[in-house]
Order: structure tokens, then sequence, then C-alpha cells
């Protein structure tokens, strides 16, 4: 179990010496607590206090990655079973398949479909990981081939789906890329040699959760370090069920010798795969293979990973600029407010609910409240003076007129006299503004003259 | 030799709740479980029930929802009957937004009156959404619990509200849907609010208020998880079914624009977005899900195992 | 405009009137004492001032009535004269006053022998000031340092208060009024040398002040020092110094009385928690003792420490000033007028009331404020979200201002009026326990502690003398812990810093005290905002907690 502050703080010099950089020792224990230092920071901590704290700090579900550089592809490495509970770090990675005996035409152009996998997201660029390659063909040459053509013309790490034998041809061809080998339960043995040996990560696939414990044994046996856990389901819910048990294994049980990261082929035959992809996202899963490329079908899968591997406890910056609330007109109103996320999405929804068009200009203040970002000198009569005259919101309407947070009153006379917009002073709570937009004579919007 | 699984108990139980049905209709009971959904530990008497919304007034559906439920939208009997017949909803939300002054502006008479033809057109379990202004509410929620003929739920009940439709649903036997805005602290506020004044807690849904994917989702589903989380370790307040209403999923661009090549078909993209966000729901915990599309009826139902 | 004036009563002063300049300004240059909580803002209306002469403005029909702007009452922040002499009158309720009830304070560690900082004055008996400044109340007690006597103890209001009632309005006033900054620290410098003044005039010994022991949150010690406090408003709301030099009165520029005293000055823990809570930390001796121990500052702003003799954590819980008059309408500082204590008879749903000094009721203090939202809410007549409910018969009345519960029927109240408690107000009040009790529960938060490890809770703050601990945990300004555990200090800055000034190597305790005290920034703390919004709620969202931990105590 994790350990709190005051368990570290107690296993401490408690000399308050600052070596470590911090005020206190309480300080360093807080830290050491929240997973941002080492014990190692600490040069008079005991002999007791570094075993107990290393043990306590090593991650119950380990790190595996796959690929190199950018895009570099990490499963495993969490620390929580619920999102609330810290984060999850790292999303479930997704690859698309492709068959190695594809023509070449219909091999290129599916490439070309998954590489078009990609969206860009509220200032976020969201896409597949990975290119799962179908040995089909049973030809260990051609294989190799379409894994060397898949890895030039995506770029997108490899899940190796094939026979020891061309497995390890595949492996001469591409074995710098870092990619997954992942050999059929009967190949295990030796294709565990060959990660062994290229120091390459293996999914391990065998029948449930006592079929796994067997097989990742004989993995380790053959020398294999990097393993991903593949427990074949047969259902979706079957899948669930599956993923939860390794999960609660690392986390719940610290059972050492089942904490892997997760993987599971949806492809090939498996009933309803994207219910599963979505269920799987949602809980545990670490790589999911997927024959669909159909961006229907990727576009919600990819929103919903990147929805749910945010940190729960950083809130989403919006990102700043003029927003329209229904169909509004060059004679609309104009609200402000600030790019905190949740700030963002209640006015909006308030907004929305008052059925009045309107703009709706999002202050960059680094995702803070109005209130807070007032008293921390960020939303303040220069900056939103700034704002109106360079988010060409001037350009949108032809009145100038300016909807601001009652909160902040008191910037009124600032803004109005920099930027010469007029001034109204919404409601304190956004909750009043659908009966306050409701309220306002169209007056207040009619254009400038000269 | 066989792994030794890690399996959580809880000490608490979701309090089973049942949306009663019309003479020959099938009620619909949530609840009563004391496990986590979607795992086969625990005891689940009641798989979760999927529903779909019937809306009133006038409607700007988007294509793949014109498709799909165009032809009846119009018409709340007719809709009724098909949602609850072909398209397999095991319950009915009946919104008035058409009572809404800036949606068709219907009086709260006609809304009464939709609400009481709804009811004798189809046996299924109703749940009567109000239409959002919160001056004609107070005025629908009243004339609704009177004209409907049989118990229904009252959808929803607020902090600023919750006299006022915990009233009126006291006073006709109907259930109450107990909302707040994403958070589990107004949650428990509200049920509590709502004990206070006597209500029945087996006659209480949660509504934590469902973002649409991409907007806001993953706030709802910490906060079903953690509801559900809390219900389970003991905490009464909110050992209630949670029901999850998918409408916010419409609103998102990725759901209804068709002009995005490559986003994909918006026929089959609109749908996917709805049933990703409710299967999100369904993933951390949520009993009821309401849907538009009748795919999503299908497809959800098919996925909210016991 | 001719050369007019503007004549302020009751004081007398007499100033020129200067166009586009609101009467607040003038009374503000006049150094003539107005309430103005919200810094001229126009939000408060609670700078009412009767105008004869030709003025315009001012006749905000929110915060005044029909007949009282045709009597000539007007909002000062509102106001400007335009031609002629203009005379005006600060009403009763918008003057600050004066009182000893912010003076009383426990030193808990304080059982030391006599060893003062210094004994020699170049001439007669050297004496000591012990000084708590404070946002709102500057309150100083005279010592002769020859033996420890205490000669006189004094209050005054913060004269900064007309520049903004909060510290984070004074440090925009400092930043964006041109000569800001000089004139708010010269509003402190002329505070504490008008309380030094009266503290030497009230003494019964004359004498040279040779030591001065102040304890002030960290935007007052900037100002003192004449450093800028800018920078604690502003990510990551560090101050620009913790520790104060010991410096003669002159350096600081501080008046004829402490010039040439030396200044020692409590270190700063944080941006918003100062040397008022070292020293209140060391007058509870929280800092000796072997259990954890939690220490509540409810002021204007509130603090909250928790620790014991190894370890200490403090934070400042942004609660309002709602328990020292400000954001309640009918809120008044402890001063005679004051409702102190309240009871609501179930029957009738009519208050009962105390009043500090003789005389009529004219608002509630912080005491009488939280036995108020206690006994409504004890009585249903507001639910648990602070709503009204159906209850309360004729005492419950509809306002301007909303729902509204008449706590003094006018014919019975000091104004006339009637004394008045709105859902507003109580939503402030609900806001500022929310605060306070997060603060505590992310402290123990922040180090994994359950609340049940906590053995002794102290109270400090002119409030913490006079609250009824019963209403207190009713509402749940506190977190559920039993009432025996709880030690009222009432002001322990002051203690403090007067048992430092009797000793000197208590001076040095809590030098070390603080280096060993950590600053925790709620705002950057994840989990504040939810056990904020737990307390939202009354008496708290976990209200079975309260249940369990206080059915048996909270029985009257």
């Amino acid at each position: 179990m994790a350990l709190t502050a005051i368990d570290i703080y107690k296993l401490l010099p408690k000399t308050n010496c600052r070596e470590c950089g911090q005020a206190t020792c309480l300080a360093f224990a807080m830290q050491v607590a929240a997973g941002k230092a080492s014990i190692d920071l600490c040069p008079p901590a005991s002999e007791e206090a570094r075993e107990k704290l290393s043990a306590a700090a090593a991650p119950p579900l380990p790190k595996v990655t796959i690929g190199t550089g950018e895009r570099e592809v990490v499963l495993g490495d969490e620390t929580v079973l619920f999102r609330h509970e810290k984060t999850f770090y790292h999303p479930t990675a997704i690859a698309i398949s492709i068959r190695d005996d594809a023509s070449g035409e219909e091999f290129a152009s599916r490439l070309a479909a998954i590489r078009r996998l990609s969206f860009e997201r509220v200032g976020q660029r969201i896409s597949v990981d990975l290119v799962a390659l179908r040995c089909v063909s049973g030809d260990p040459g051609r294989y190799a081939r379409a894994a060397a053509a898949a890895l030039d013309a995506t770029g997108l790490p490899l899940v190796l789906l094939a026979p020891a034998g061309p497995l390890a041809a595949a492996v001469e061809a591409v074995a710098p890329s870092r990619p997954l080998l992942a050999p059929p339960p009967e190949d295990l043995v030796p294709a565990a040699k060959l990660a062994a040996e290229r120091q390459l990560p293996l999914r391990v696939r065998a029948r449930g959760i006592d079929g796994l414990s067997v097989a990742l044994a004989d993995a380790r046996a053959a020398g294999a370090v990097a393993l991903v856990a593949d427990p074949s389901p047969e259902t979706p819910r079957d899948a669930v069920t599956l993923a939860t048990s390794l999960r609660r294994l690392a986390i719940l049980g610290r059972v050492r010798d089942l904490a892997y990261p997760s993987a599971f082929d949806l492809g090939g035959g498996f009933p309803d795969p994207f219910l599963a992809a979505v269920l799987l996202v949602a809980k545990y899963g670490s790589l999911l293979v997927l024959d669909s490329s159909d961006p229907a079908d990727l576009l919600p899968l990819l929103t919903l990973r990147q929805n749910l591997f945010t940190d729960p406890q950083r809130p989403i910056q919006v990102e700043p600029g003029v927003y329209p609330i229904g169909a509004p007109s060059e004679s609309s109103p104009v609200i402000i407010t600030t790019n905190f996320s949740l700030t963002y999405f209640t006015v909006r929804g308030d907004a929305e609910a008052a059925k009045v068009p309107a703009h709706l200009l999002i202050a960059d203040v680094d995702g803070m409240s109005v209130l807070t970002a007032w008293a921390a000198g960020k939303f303040t009569g220069e900056s939103i003076s700034k704002m109106l005259a360079g988010c060409g919101i001037g350009e949108k309407v032809t009145h100038r007129t300016l909807i601001l947070p009652g909160m902040v009153a008191r910037l009124s006379g600032k803004i109005e006299e920099l930027s010469g917009w007029r001034v109204l002073v919404g409601p304190q709570e956004s909750s009043a503004l659908p009966s306050y937009l409701r309220r306002l004579p169209p007056a207040a919007f009619l254009p400038v003259h000269g | 030799m066989s792994v030794a699984l890690p399996i959580p108990g809880f000490p608490g139980r979701i309090l089973a709740v049942t949306l009663p049905a019309g003479p020959g209709g099938t009620p619909v009971t949530v609840g009563g479980q004391n496990a986590l959904p979607l795992l086969p530990e625990g005891e689940h008497p009641n798989a979760p029930a999927v529903g779909m919304e019937v809306p009133t007034g006038p409607l700007e559906l988007p294509p793949a929802l014109a498709e799909a439920i165009g032809p009846f939208a119009g018409d709340p009997v007719a809709m009724a009957r098909k949602c609850a017949g072909d398209w397999g909803a095991r319950f009915l939300f009946l919104s008035l937004s058409g009572c809404h002054p800036d949606a068709g502006g219907q009086s709260v008479s006609f809304g009464a009156a939709v609400v009481r033809e709804v009811l004798s057109a189809t046996p299924a379990p109703v749940i009567v959404g109000g239409c959002g202004d919160e001056e004609v509410d107070a005025r629908l929620f009243p004339a609704v619990a009177e004209a409907a003929g049989r118990p229904v739920f009252l959808s929803y009940a607020e902090e600023k509200n919750h006299r006022l439709v915990a009233g009126a649903a006291l006073a006709y036997g109907h259930g109450v849907v107990s909302w707040s805005p994403i958070d589990i602290n107004m949650a428990k506020q509200m049920n509590l609010l709502l004990a206070d004044l006597g209500f029945p807690p087996d006659r209480v849904l949660i509504d934590p208020l469902t973002g649409g994917l991409g907007y806001g989702m993953e706030y709802t589903f910490s906060i079903v998880e953690r509801i559900r989380l809390a219900g389970l370790s003991g905490d009464a307040a909110l050992a209630r079914p949670v029901l999850c209403h998918l409408g916010d999923a419409w609103k998102a661009r990725e759901a209804t624009d068709p002009s995005e090549g490559t986003w994909g078909d918006v026929g089959a993209r609109g749908p996917r977005w709805e049933e990703t966000t409710g299967l999100a729901c369904l993933a951390a915990g949520a009993d009821l899900v309401v849907c538009r599309h009748p795919s999503s009826v299908a497809r959800l139902s098919g996925a909210a195992w016991r | 405009m001719a050369k007019c004036s503007i004549r302020f009563l009751p004081d007398g002063v007499i100033v020129p009137a200067v166009p586009g300049e609101s009467l607040l300004s003038h009374a503000v240059r006049a150094g003539v004492p107005l309430l103005s909580p919200c810094g001229g803002e126009s939000r408060c209306g609670k700078c009412r001032v009767l105008v004869t002469g030709e003025t315009r403005g001012g006749e905000d029909p929110g915060a005044l009535s029909r007949g009282e702007i045709a009597a000539g009452i007007r909002l000062a922040c509102r106001c400007f004269p335009t031609e002629g002499d203009v005379s005006v009158t600060i009403l009763p309720g918008s003057r600050p006053a004066r009182l000893a009830a912010y003076l009383d304070g426990k030193d808990l560690a304080g059982d030391e022998p006599f060893l003062p900082l210094s004994r020699t004055a170049s001439g007669g008996t050297s004496l000591g000031v012990a000084l708590d400044l404070g946002t709102s109340t500057l309150a100083g007690t005279l010592v002769d340092l020859s033996d420890g006597t205490v000669l006189s103890r004094a209050t005054a209001d913060n004269p900064q208060m007309a520049c903004g009632e909060d510290l984070i309005s004074r440090v925009v006033f400092a930043e964006e009024m041109t000569g800001g900054f000089e004139l708010l620290r010269g509003r402190l410098l002329s505070g504490v040398d008008g309380l030094v003044s009266r503290l030497l005039e009230a003494s019964p010994a004359p004498g040279e002040v040779t030591d001065v022991v102040a304890a002030g949150n960290t935007v007052l010690s900037h100002f003192l020092y004449g450093i800028s406090p800018s920078p604690i408003r502003r990510p990551p709301y560090h101050p620009v110094r913790k520790e104060y030099p010991v410096v003669p009165g002159e350096t600081l520029g501080t008046g004829p009385s402490t010039a040439r005293a030396m200044w020692r000055i409590f270190p700063s823990l944080g941006g918003f928690v100062g040397g008022d809570v070292v020293s209140g930390i060391l007058a509870s001796g929280m800092h000796r003792q072997e259990e954890v121990c939690l220490l509540f500052d409810v002021g204007t702003n509130g603090e909250v420490a928790l620790g014991n003799r190894e370890w200490r954590i403090t934070c400042s819980s942004s609660a309002g000033p709602a328990f020292e008059g400000g954001e309640v309408d009918c809120g008044m500082r402890a001063y005679p007028g004051a409702i102190e204590s309240v009871r609501i008879e179930p029957e009738t749903a009519a208050a009962e009331w105390t009043v500090i000094g003789r005389g009529r009721p004219a608002g509630l203090c912080g005491s009488g404020i939280l036995d108020l939202c206690a006994e409504l809410f004890r009585a249903g007549i507001v639910d648990r979200a602070g709503r009204f409910t159906s209850r309360g018969g004729g005492r419950r009345i509809s306002t301007e201002r909303g729902e509204a519960y008449v706590v003094v029927p006018g014919e019975k109240s000091a104004t006339g009026r009637d004394v008045l408690f709105c859902e507003s107000d109580l939503k402030s009040v609900v806001r500022t326990k929310a605060a306070l009790c997060a603060a505590a529960e992310a402290l123990l938060a922040a180090v994994g502690l359950p609340r049940e490890a906590v053995a002794r809770v102290y109270v400090a703050g002119g409030f913490g003398n006079f609250l009824d601990l019963r209403s207190a945990l009713a509402i749940g300004l506190f977190p559920p812990i039993p009432l025996a555990r709880f030690v009222p200090l009432g002001n322990a800055s002051l203690a403090g810093a007067l048992g430092a000034l009797r000793n000197r190597r208590r001076w040095k305790e809590a030098l070390s005290l603080a280096s060993g005290t950590l600053y925790h920034d709620l705002s950057s703390d994840p989990g504040f905002m939810e056990l904020y919004q737990r307390g939202l709620f009354l008496p708290h969202t976990d209200e079975e907690r309260y249940r369990s931990v206080l059915a048996a105590e909270m029985t009257r």
C-alpha cells in the first residue's frame, strides 16, 4: 500500500537540513509520497528508510516500450485502478492490422488509410499508434519485405503477428525499430528466445489468467524480459473481465509474475470488436489490435482515449479564441470568460440554454477560473483589451459592447478606457446568464458609427 | 494450479429502483447490485436498462438522426410506440422541450396533455423531462404530476427547484431524477435534501449530467465511477442507480458535421459517437442510459450485461 | 468650479473639493474614517453619508431606499461634488468604531521567566510595545520592560480599510493607483503611530519605547518594510521576503513614538500566511507538543496550521471576512451595538439576542452571525443547502435583496431599519465556513493523517474568544472533532508578540518554529476545491460524521 507523507516523514532524519532542496523534512516527505522525489535525494536517510521507501516506490505494473524515438509507444507503468485516484499515464495503444498477403496496390492503399487515422482535436493530435502486420502468406521473405514496407510507409512501430519463421525474418529487417513480437502460442519459446537475444518486447498469448501464468513463466525462462500479456478472450465481456483481473493482480495483488501490460487482438473475426475496443480503452487494455480502419470507428475511439487519459487533477485548458454559441450574427452579444475548462463548459452550457446566439470570447489565463485569474493578474483590463483588439471579434460584430463576468465588474472602467468597447456587467454567476441574455435590449448591440 | 484473483468485496449495495409500467407493460428495475459493472463477481440482479428519448416541439435533427427517427420525431405518440416497440427501448424519456419559450413555446396544459396521450399509447415506463426553463418548469412539473395517469419519474430535481419537483412527485406517487452538475458531492447533497423532505429513497435516480464524448465525457465517467464506489462502500445517499442521458453526444461537431471527409460517413459516425458515450457510461457504472438513435438502443442493450 | 470645500462631520475636517473625485476619495485624503469594505467598488453599499449641498450620483437604488435618497443619503464612493461647499455627515453605521474586544489573547506556553529584549532607555523607563497588525484591526499592548507589567492596551481600525477590505484589493490598489503603494504604507504607519500614541497617553508610567515586537500578515509586513507585495498575488504566490531585519523605527519611517525603538517583526511563512500565524503558534504552544494539534485563526482572512513538536504545515483558507462583518449586509465588527449571540425560539421563529454594550442592536458581529446561522438551521428555517424553507412565519419576508429573515424588527433596532439576514448573506457565511473547514481537511490530507489524529484544536482570532463552539460545529465551521478538544485562544498573535517581548528566548523560539513550518499553497492543491464543495452544505456533505462524532454533545 502507498505510504502517506507522515509515514515517510517518520522514516526521515527530521533535521530540516534542506540538503534535498525542500524547506522541511515534511515537505520532502510530501514530495516522496506524491512520487515527485526519491529517497536518494536525502543523503542522511538511514538504510532502513531507503529500503522501505524504494520498495514502496517501485511501480506495480512495469513499463514496456515498443518502437523508438518520437513514435515510441509506452505500455503499462500504471499505479491506480481508477483515474480519479491519481491519473492513468499511458493511453491504450491502438494498432491497425494489415495482411502481408495483400497485393502491392492494396497494401499501399491500406497503409495510406492507416496514415490518415490522425485527427486534430482541441489543440492535440490524436492518432493510431502502431501497424500490426498479420502473417497470412507464411512466407518469411514476403513477410520481412512487408514489415520493411509498412515501417517505411508509416513510420509507426510494428506489431509482428507471425509464426517463428517469418518473425525471425522480419526481425532481421526491422529490429532497430523495436517491434513487438507477437507469435502464436505454439511458437512462444523460439520467439521468446529471439526477443531475449534481440532485446525486443514480446507479446505472450495464452488462454486465460491460468494459461498466462504458465506461458509468462516460459517466456521468462527463455530470457525474454519486456512482456505484454494477451489472455485471448472470446467475447467482449470476457475481454473486460480478463483485463480487469490482470490489472488487479498487478495493483491490488502485487503479483509480480502476472504484472504485465495487457494486449488484445480484436481482429480476425473477434465478435463485436468496436464494443470490445471501447470497453478496453475504459477498462485496462494496454494495446489493442483492430482490423477496422474506418475513421467513423477510430475518431470516437481515439477521442474517448483522449478524454479518459487526461490527468483528472490537471484541468484541461480550452483553446483561447472566439467560440460561436448557436449561429451568431454581427449584432449578437459578445461574452467573455476564461479558459479554465469547467468555466468554459459551464458558461457555454448556460449561454446555450439562453437560446440567444452569441460570441463567446475565451481568454488565455493559463486555465484559471475568473476570480483566480483576476487575483493572479491574468484577467485584467489590459489583457482583455488586448484580446478584443487581437482576436478578430471586431470583424465579426458591428457593435462594440462586451458582457463582462459580474465577479470582475471592477475591470469595466479600465476596459472601456483602453479598448473603446462599452462594458455591460453580466451576472455574478453563470447560471443567471440565460435570464440576463434574454432581457438584454437589442439596442445594446447596435452598430457603432464612425 | 489456478491463480487466486484479488476481487474487492464491498459492504454496500445499490438500492433497487423500479420504473413502473402501465397495464400490460414491463416495469424496469435497476440497481440491487453489490459489485462493479460488467464483471462476473458479486450479485447483479438487474441489468442496466436502455431507453430512448421522445422529443416534443420543433426539432433540428442532425443527419444521422433525421434519417433514423425523422418520420416519427414530430409525433410524440407515434415516436413513443416506435421506441418501445420496434426499436426495443425498455423505457421512454419524454422530453417536454417543446414547452420552452424558445423551442416551440407549447403551453403547460399542452405539455401535460402530451404526457397523458403518450402514457395511454404505450405501457412502457416513462421519465418525463422538463423544458429547461426555470419559470415554465415550475408550472409544468405540478401539471404533469397531476395529469399523469400512472406513476412516472420527473426529471429533474436540482438544488434550486427540488422542493417544487419533489413536492409534486410526492403528491401523486411519482419518482424523481436527482440532478447535479458533474459533482459527486452535489449529487450526495441533492439526495440528502430529498431525504429531508421525506422523499422515498427507492424512487430516486441520480443524473450526474452526462458530457458528450470529447466534450467533458471524462468528468462524467469519473463522477459515475466515484458515485458507484462510494455507494458500494456504504455511503447510503449515493447507493442509488445512475441515469446517463446521452443527448450531449449529439452536440458534438464530430457527430453531426457531414463536411469533414476524413472523419468518415456522418451517418455511421453520429451513432458511433452516441454509442461510445453510452458504453463509457455503462463501463463507469450507469444503470440507465437514454439515447436518441435506434441503433444505439440495440448496441447498448447488447453491452448492458448483468 | 470656483474654490469650494468639503466639510466632513462629525469630525469637522475640511478639505478642498477636487472635481471628478468621489466623496469617498476626499474622505480617504482627509483621513476621515469611513467604512468602505469593497474599496470604493460600489459593491458593499456601506459608505453611507448624509449630504447637504450640490452633488451628483451615489443614489444607488439597490443600496438605498427611496426615502433615504430623498433625505439626502448617498453612497460616498459614487457621489461627486458639483458646485459650492458640501457638507458630508458620516452616518453612525458607516463609522468604524473601536473596541478592546480584539485584545484578549491567551499565551498557553507563556509561563517563562521574565527576560526582556533590552532593559535600558536613554532616560526614564524602558517600554516595549507588542503589536498585532491585522487586516481590519490594529491591536497593541504597552509593557514596562523593567518588570513586564502591562501598562496599557488599545485597538484601532486599520486605516487601510478604506482602500479595500481584503488584502488582494489592497495589493491591486497599490499597483493601479498612482501613489497607491505610498498611500497604503503611509496609512499603515500613521495607524500604528496613532495606536502607540494612545498606548502612551493611557499609560500610568512615562517612558521611552525601546522595543517593538509586531505580528502581521505577509502583505502588511511588506507594506511596513516598504516592499512591494505585488508578487504575492501572482503565481507562484511567493513573498519578496519572509524574514525581516531588526531595525530602528526611523529606518521604517515610523512616527516619533517608536522611531528610536528596535522593531522586530515575526517572519512570514508564505504569501498568505504571515508572522501573525507564527506568533499564534508560539502562543498556542503547538510547537512544543507531542500530539498533533490544529490551529484556526479566524479573522478577516482565515489561516490554519497543523502539526506538533516535530513538524508543522500551514495554509491560508481564502475564507472571506463573513465573521468580521464583511460580505454580510447586517454584519459589523464586535463593537457596541453588535449582536453577539442569538437564539431562535422554535415556536414563534423569533430571535432573542444579546448585544455588546448597552442599547439597541445595529447589526451582528461574527459570533452573532454564527449563532444565527446555526439557529436558523436548527429551527428548520433554512435547509441544508442554505435556502429558506417555508418555515419562519412572520419573521420571513421578501425584500429587494431576496428572501430574508428579520433578526431585529425596525422598531427595536438602533437604526430604525429592520436588521435583515438574507439568503445571500447566508451563502457568504457558508462559503467562508466551507473554505475554513476545507483548509483544515486539506492539510490533514496533504500529510495523510485522519482527523481522529488531532488531539487539540486551538481557535485564535478576536472572534475565537466569543464563538459558541456548538454553533460552530452545527454549521460545520470546523471538522467534526469532539468539543472537548477545542481550546479558544482569542488574539493569539498579540499574545505571542507579548510573550516574545517579555522573553527574548521566545523570540528565538519563534524564529526557529517558523523555519520548521511548511507553507502549503491551497491554490495548487488539486484536492482543495472538492473539499470546499463538500463544505458548501449544512453542516457538511459528510453529515453522518458530524452526527456520529457530535450527536451527544450537540444536544443542548
